[in-house]
């Protein structure tokens, strides 16, 4: 228990004391960390949990931040506004998509979503007086009623959204909506005889994506401010799976490793940059063939081991 | 709309639609050989037209070069069936698509550090200005697509039908246990399988080279691949050329009809549409039992 206590109070403290000891690189490179956790944790309660591919990850994440763009920029609403009202606009359109796709799984669902993300980017690259089209979208610095949110600000801003999310995500994971999700993965037979309707749970599963997917969208318009549709491309969209692949289906825990070490990828690679999506993919492939439990699977197999309790089932 | 630009729509239309129809087919040969769709064969198309683009460059004459390269194509399409296929092939659907995704991803990745983002011109000795045939002018182009995925189709079908090595793919397709007992080697079935699929992209990267031009975006048409396999129903190869055609034809007519928005949206309301009403296509079987 104190371990676990250590485990948790460590990594929370260093990050809040992050601007006393890190430059702005360092800290922007861990709020795009943070991003990427949320985003990922999203993923991972509908692929990890309820088990089904989406590829339209990055499309969900596209829509939370244009559509926070959108409201701040063309309409004058307020960041700290504008930021749910994107979360619920991605949602929406999730739910949308995947209503009808509800009772598909699997490869279809695998072609829906990639159809999705199709349509995601051709709508942005077709109504450039909106979305800026190819050229992208500048931003102004967010501001949190009429305080403009910057530096530290900012870092702490994303910082508690990002701890209300990962709370979220594990509660989430324990609910009976989450024991649902398991339940639907493992056998859709089993869950419908439990009377959990497989459609229904594949419906709420992917709401939550698409909220979180929206959340981190929002937030990335106010760390980056500049969005174009290259950065929501399926490239983007693998990224998300090998975040969750490489840190862990199915768990809250595994979604933050795998997003924290494969964000801070590209910066170990500097200088050779046009290596990142090779290593990406070649890390993706890797793990899905040698180690299909992920990063944290493989810890939890090491830490039974060295207990003497065998493997955790 | 006259009827001579509806003509002329149609034959264009068809020449899009033929190379949709062989990309279609090289989703259809694996898939129904070993239950893998594979994502990354749009990639595999890209590297056919970049294979071209060296040989062309060490001098090799068009005419050599075409077959040289679907030979390279089809060993690639071997080796990645040995080494990353193979070892997950009963693995669940998830790690299957993300596999192959992940493949598409490295290949594509490593073009563009070789080549960057230039787009190529692949010289084609059949390429020139516009045949006037009756009142239609063609470019000579889109003949030779046309042309060779009609002869294509015929061929694979005397494959299928007539060699031993055509038989057993489609015996290994009906049922794997079967085709084993009776002795066909499945794993050559595979590989075989996959080695026709990567040389069928590679002719279509060829194909289309001296139109739109190398880059390594070029292999982004496979979704619309996807579309036509659906439309036609997987695992049925006459569904996959008429679904490309079909894609094709259709997709043209939007344009001209309607602008470019609508022509790269119907692909995909096609797709979902198709997915949600009829998912097992026009001809084919369902993929999964959902």
């Amino acid at each position: 228990m104190r371990f676990h206590a250590a485990l948790i109070a460590i990594p929370a403290l260093l990050l809040l004391a992050l601007p006393l000891l890190a430059g702005s690189y360092q800290i922007y490179l861990v709020e795009l960390i943070l991003i990427n956790v949320v985003a990922a944790i999203g993923l991972n309660l509908l692929t990890g949990n309820c088990g089904q591919i989406s590829l339209c990850h990055a499309s969900l994440i596209a829509i939370g931040a244009y559509g926070t763009a959108l409201l701040t920029t063309g309409w004058g609403v307020t960041y700290i506004v504008a930021l749910p009202a994107g979360v619920l606009l991605t949602t929406l359109l999730g739910a949308s998509l995947s209503y009808p796709a509800r009772r598909l799984s699997g490869l279809y669902l695998a072609l829906v979503t990639l159809g999705f993300l199709e349509v995601v980017s051709i709508a942005i690259e077709e109504f450039p007086n909106f979305t800026g089209g190819v050229r992208g979208l500048k931003l102004p610095p967010p501001e949190l009623a009429g305080w403009p949110l910057k530096a530290a600000g900012l870092y702490y801003f994303v910082l508690g959204v990002t701890a209300l999310a990962i709370c979220a995500g594990w509660n989430i994971r324990r609910s009976r909506y989450g024991r649902a999700f398991n339940a639907v993965r493992q056998s859709v037979i089993v869950a419908q005889s439990l009377a959990i309707s497989p459609g229904r749970t594949k419906l709420i599963a992917f709401c939550f994506a698409a909220a979180f997917a929206g959340l981190a969208g929002g937030l990335f318009t106010a760390v980056v401010g500049f969005i174009d549709p290259t950065e929501f491309d399926i490239s983007a969209s693998l990224r998300q799976i090998t975040f969750i692949v490489v840190g862990g289906l199915g768990s809250v825990l595994g979604s933050i490793v795998g997003a924290s070490i494969l964000t801070l990828l590209p910066e170990a690679l500097r200088g050779a940059n046009e290596y990142s999506d090779v290593a990406y993919g070649a890390i993706l492939l890797a793990t899905l063939v040698l180690a299909p439990k992920g990063l944290v699977g493989l810890a939890g197999s090491l830490l039974s081991r060295v207990n003497g309790k065998g493997p955790v089932p | 709309m006259t009827w001579r630009i509806g003509l002329q729509l149609a034959l264009s239309g068809l020449s899009v639609g033929s190379i949709y129809a062989i990309i279609a087919l090289a989703l259809a040969i694996p898939y129904k050989a070993s239950r893998v769709l594979n994502f990354a064969q749009g990639e595999l198309v890209t590297l056919g037209a970049y294979i071209g683009l060296v040989l062309t460059s060490y001098g090799l004459p068009y005419a050599a070069m075409v077959p040289a390269t679907l030979l390279i194509a089809a060993v690639f399409g071997l080796l990645i069936e040995r080494l990353f296929i193979r070892p997950i092939i009963g693995a669940p659907e998830f790690t299957l698509v993300i596999a192959t995704f992940a493949i598409g991803l490295i290949i594509r990745a490593l073009i563009r550090i070789h080549w960057q983002d230039n787009n190529f011109f692949l010289p084609a000795p059949y390429a020139g200005p516009a045949l006037a045939i009756g009142p239609l002018r063609v470019n000579p182009s889109y003949l030779v697509m046309i042309g060779t995925t009609a002869a294509l189709v015929c061929l694979l079908a005397l494959f299928f039908q007539r060699t031993k090595l055509g038989k057993a793919m489609r015996a290994a397709a009906v049922n794997q246990t079967g085709a084993r007992l009776i002795g066909i080697r499945v794993g050559t079935v595979f590989g075989s399988a996959w080695a026709l699929a990567a040389a069928l992209g590679a002719l279509a990267g060829l194909l289309l080279a001296p139109v739109v031009g190398i880059n390594p975006e070029l292999g982004h048409l496979v979704v619309k691949a996807l579309v036509a396999a659906v439309i036609g129903g997987f695992g049925s190869l006459g569904g996959a050329v008429f679904g490309g055609l079909m894609l094709g034809i259709l997709e043209t007519y939007a344009g001209a009809l309607f602008g470019a928005a609508l022509k790269e949206i119907i692909p995909f309301a096609l797709l979902i549409a198709f997915l949600l009403v009829r998912p097992q296509g026009l001809w084919g079987t369902a993929l999964v039992r959902v």
